[in-house]
């Protein structure tokens, strides 16, 4: 059984996703790691792909993207980031590269081997985590976790699961086709990146199975739900169960605030927190500027601005006009006839 | 996740973030109209540029977010900008705001005292009844114009006088002397000192009201640069507000942790900075002797001068050899160190010969001196600790001594792991599990458990020892670990016994006494002792006490000086009968091997509480019937809560006083060696 694992993320997430592949060499060393990467290296860092803890690199720009680069100023980081992860896995399915093909956000990181999602595997074709398998109680909870999900996801797809035939690659190819058009962070209209869509997924695809399994994709998120313990005997257990991989979203203070709030005085969760701020602070390389993102600027290095991104996204003439909107004629027109006209 | 925008759901967010006071402050038209300032803001003063709260500016958001154009910018912040990382300016108007309100962090020029008489202080906000789930308007607690109609010179907020008075009456003078020994030091007025300084530079102005907890679970108040106390007595009192994060002790150890190779690091970066001494101190190791034998011995430290329990220990070996005729050599590293010490770099030792310190010297010279030295009838060795060591230059100093039998100390568990009180990120215990589990790879040890490991195994396997528990309990947890190195012979020896005096311990009338004892560590159970105290600090039924060498700053306990010395080894003991101690606190959260505190503890007639992971404490307190051995930290409250605790009295136990009869340590033990 052949299992692929990805990740997607550009290089200011290069040292949280080593901890991810460091994690995952330790526990499947014959499993294949490749790092999705929409971004090109800042100057003054020296990527070497042979000396990271991945097998391989697949850049966005070789995805075979129709008007790629048209495609991509479409899309700000996090949309874009998320959006590649459908072709990627669409074309794994067509490749018959692997049996098993994996989703993990480059924040998380394995504590213990995955291999009981090989066998659920055996008996189904996608698996998806929600973000809550508890509802909550208390009113703060509600608004601060189930009525987020509502909005922006049921499952969480930091994580995805699939065989790579029958309906995992049905899945992979409809998620292709919905993320090249529609993998954008617009709420109102029903979309938030590349997860609202799959609230779709138990609906549309056969042999689905929702993992309720405590000890995968825990989170800020789901924390006032999961108890966190280590025994004596040296695991870590969630609810009772072994975790298998902790999701690190918003590692800084906000993150901090949000799981203080919900871990209260289970220090356990700060182990592990703390365990993760020492890995990712030595994978980090001072090379790489802390928001680093090739394609966040336009060609004469001005920044990309979100409303210019949206009105480009909006209007076919102006994709007609400017096949590649990083260079300066996309930009000419916003100063010149634009809403930028207005200063 | 991203945060939708629900109406009522955004009705809540902006009417909890927005600040009347400063917008009626600032906006001085809103204040003559007598309009609803957060009506106002809502319905119109966003568009018109105005800002809801000293730490948002509109503009400034609007300018560095332009995707937030078209809507309440303080919406957006508040709904999801937060969470997607937008970072929001303060107001123009906020040192405006903060100068009229008295609670500017410029240099503030104090007017003359104002007696609280004179000034107008709001009522006491913290009577006044709050439905958590009812939004009140902090302005309407501190509105010193219940009128509405404040006179056009005067702010309606606090006035510099009134935030004085209110923080006077809710400062803690004695408390900030304890906490701040620099203040009380310097003669200076503590309430003038926190209104002038400590306020800004972190100081606590009360028992439970700590500034930088208050801030971290209150943003909003942090990014207005607000006095936090004076914050939460005008308002976060009466909203409820959380004071802090209940994390718990065990949270802030771990939100307090030092990574290790840092710890290592500067251990390293401090042996720099020692200069070896000339060989030729090392004079009297190679001169003849007519010595017995030779016992070479390794420890962290300076046995001759520091003072603790392995220090005691090895002065007793030291005068025990004294008094058989046999030479000691005694070497221990130069600095502290949190580790053993990784091979490369070579760092000088220290050196004691026969009680007395030699210096520092390089490990070369150790060995020529010893190789010099003609050999004698016999050379034995005991291993007390190897921190600060590594163990190529351990055993080669062994070699070149012609020691290879003796004895290894379970003084601790660096045997096991770095972390030797095998204390998983100095938080729980951890019982030694597998050196590869998932607990071993998230703690701060575990990058330095192999180094402890294979040095230990390379150690017993080089040398014929026996493994020297001083408890039981200590030798159960080695003997259960999976990876522990394997020793020749294992042998538990106590370094002490009560001796029955005859004596029994006087009754104290008035309230029960609970004492801590020793070093107030958190491994120790400091913290459990201080919630403790802090807890029932005002109940009758009991008095805290720490007995210690030193004062603890701001500590809920009185304070009994104390200090323990080979002179004088029973200070303790006498110090704890003297002060007719009820109930001894030894709530260690490691495995204890042994516990002087305990014998101490139980030979002055106090009883003691102690937890499960207390190693030898509980043993010795199960078996022997010197307390109790209770299964939690909640059970421990219950006790004090429910009062059950006082059946632990002197005056109900007249537990008889007993001798502490100590043990000759190593040289009990050489005799069988040779």
């Amino acid at each position: 059984m052949k299992v692929l694992v990805y990740s997607s993320f550009t290089f200011s997430y290069l040292n949280r996703a080593r901890v991810l592949y460091q994690t995952l060499r330790r526990f499947h060393p014959d499993w294949e790691t490749v790092a999705l990467i929409t971004d090109e290296p800042p100057p003054g860092f020296v990527f070497d792909p042979a000396s990271e803890p991945f097998d391989r690199v697949v850049w966005a720009k070789d995805l075979g993207i129709e008007a790629f680069r048209g495609w991509l100023f479409r899309h700000d980081v996090v949309e874009v980031c998320t959006a590649v992860k459908g072709p990627f896995l669409h074309q794994v399915c067509e490749a018959g590269e692997a049996d098993i093909a994996i989703y993990l956000d480059p924040d998380t990181a394995l504590f213990a081997p995955l291999d009981p999602l090989v066998e659920m595997l055996g008996a189904s074709d996608i698996l998806l985590t929600p973000h809550l398998i508890d509802p909550n109680d208390d009113r703060a909870s509600i608004l601060d976790n189930d009525l987020s999900a509502s909005r922006t996801g049921i499952f969480n797809l930091g994580f995805v699961a699939i065989r790579t035939t029958g309906e995992g690659a049905r899945f992979a190819r409809w998620w292709n086709d919905r993320l090249l058009a529609f993998c954008y962070d617009d709420i109102p209209s029903g979309l938030f990146v590349d997860q609202k869509w799959c609230d779709h997924v138990p609906a549309l695809f056969d042999r689905v199975k929702v993992v309720r399994d405590p000890g995968y994709n825990v989170a800020s998120w789901n924390l006032s739900k999961r108890k966190v313990a280590i025994t004596r005997d040296g695991e870590i257990l969630v609810n009772g169960a072994t975790l298998r991989f902790w999701h690190f979203t918003k590692l800084g203070p906000t993150g901090d605030v949000m799981t203080k709030r919900y871990a209260g005085d289970n220090f356990e969760v700060y182990e592990v927190w703390r365990w993760y701020k020492e890995a990712v602070a030595a994978a980090t390389d001072p090379a790489i500027p802390e928001r680093w993102w090739a394609h966040g600027q336009f060609d004469d290095g001005a920044p990309i601005a979100k409303p210019q991104r949206v009105l480009y996204r909006e209007r076919t003439d102006l994709q007609a006009a400017f096949p590649d909107p990083f260079a300066g004629g996309y930009q000419a027109w916003w100063k010149a006839e634009g809403p930028g006209r207005n200063g | 996740m991203g945060q939708g925008d629900v109406p009522e759901r955004k009705r809540r967010a902006l009417a909890t973030a927005f600040d009347p006071v400063f917008y009626r402050t600032v906006y001085d038209d809103i204040a003559r109209v007598g309009a609803d300032p957060f009506l106002h803001y809502v319905e119109t003063g966003w568009r018109e540029g105005r800002d809801p709260a000293p730490w948002f500016s509109v503009s400034a958001y609007l300018e560095r977010y332009p995707e937030a154009d078209g809507g309440d910018p303080f919406a957006h912040y508040l709904l999801r900008g937060w969470s997607e990382g937008c970072e929001p300016s303060p107001s123009r108007h906020r040192e405006r705001f903060l100068e009229r309100i008295g609670a500017s962090r410029k240099p503030i020029t104090i007017a003359p005292v104002s007696t609280p008489s004179e000034v107008e202080i709001p009522e006491p906000v913290a009577s006044v009844h709050v439905d958590p789930d009812v939004h009140v308007e902090p302005d309407l607690l501190v509105d010193p114009d219940p009128q509405g109609e404040p006179a056009p010179d005067l702010p309606p907020g606090l006035t510099l006088e009134a935030a004085r008075a209110l923080i006077a009456a809710d400062f803690d003078p004695a408390f900030y002397l304890s906490a701040n020994p620099d203040v009380a030091a310097a003669g200076q007025d503590p309430l003038e000192h926190y209104l002038l300084a400590g306020r800004w530079e972190g100081r606590d102005p009360r028992p439970g009201f700590k500034a930088a907890d208050y801030l971290e679970v209150n943003p909003d108040v942090a990014a207005s640069g607000m006095d936090p106390f004076l914050h939460w007595l005008v308002a976060g009192r009466a909203e409820r507000r959380p004071l802090r994060f209940e994390l718990g002790f065990r949270g802030r150890i771990v939100a307090g942790l030092v990574p290790l190779q840092a710890r290592m690091a500067a251990a390293a970066r401090a042996a720099a900075g020692i200069a070896a001494d000339r060989p030729r101190g090392l004079a009297p190791l190679s001169a003849a002797s007519q010595a017995a034998g030779l016992h070479v011995t390794f420890s962290h430290d300076d046995f001759t001068k520091r003072i603790g329990g392995v220090q005691l220990c090895l002065q007793a070996e030291s005068k025990g050899l004294v008094r058989r005729g046999i030479d000691h050599l005694h070497v221990f590293p130069a600095v502290p160190w949190p580790t053993l010490r990784p091979a490369g770099g070579r760092v000088p030792l220290g050196v004691v010969w026969n009680g007395r310190t030699l210096g520092h010297f390089a490990v070369g010279d150790i060995l020529k001196a010893l190789g010099k030295r003609r050999a004698g009838p016999r050379t034995t060795l005991a291993v007390h600790s190897l921190l600060g060591h590594e163990i190529g230059e351990t055993l080669d100093i062994l070699a070149a001594a012609g020691a290879r039998r003796g004895l290894f100390w379970l003084h601790d568990f660096a045997g096991l792991c770095a972390g030797y009180h095998l204390m998983r990120d100095e938080a729980r215990d951890c019982g030694a599990p597998p050196a590869g589990s998932a607990a071993c790879r998230v703690c701060v040890f575990g990058p330095g458990r192999d180094l402890h490991l294979s040095a230990h195994r390379r150690l017993f396997e080089a040398l014929d020892l026996t493994l020297v528990a001083p408890s039981q309990a200590a030798l159960d947890t080695w003997s259960a670990a999976p990876d522990a190195p394997a020793a020749t012979a294992v042998q538990v020896h106590p370094h002490a016994r009560l001796v029955p005096s005859g004596r029994f311990a006087e009754a104290a009338e008035g309230p029960l006494t609970i004492a801590f004892l020793g070093m107030p560590s958190a491994y120790k159970g400091w913290p459990v002792f201080t919630d403790l105290a802090e807890r029932f600090r005002d109940d009758p039924r009991y008095r805290f006490v720490r007995l210690g060498s030193a004062a603890a700053p701001g500590a809920p306990a009185d304070h009994i000086e104390v200090s323990v010395t080979a002179d004088n080894p029973h200070a303790m003991r006498e110090a704890l009968d003297s002060a007719r101690v009820d109930v001894a606190i030894l709530w260690s959260l490691c495995r204890e091997t042994f516990s002087f505190a305990a014998y101490e503890a139980a030979a002055a007639g106090a009883a003691i509480l102690t937890g499960p992971d207390s190693g030898n404490i509980a043993a010795f307190t199960r078996t022997g019937g010197h307390g109790l051995v209770l299964p939690d930290e909640a059970s421990l409250f219950a006790q004090f809560e429910s009062g059950a605790v006082q059946s632990l009295s002197r005056k109900v136990r007249r537990p008889e006083i007993c001798e502490i009869e100590y043990s000759g340590m190593s040289v009990d033990l050489l005799e069988a060696l040779s």
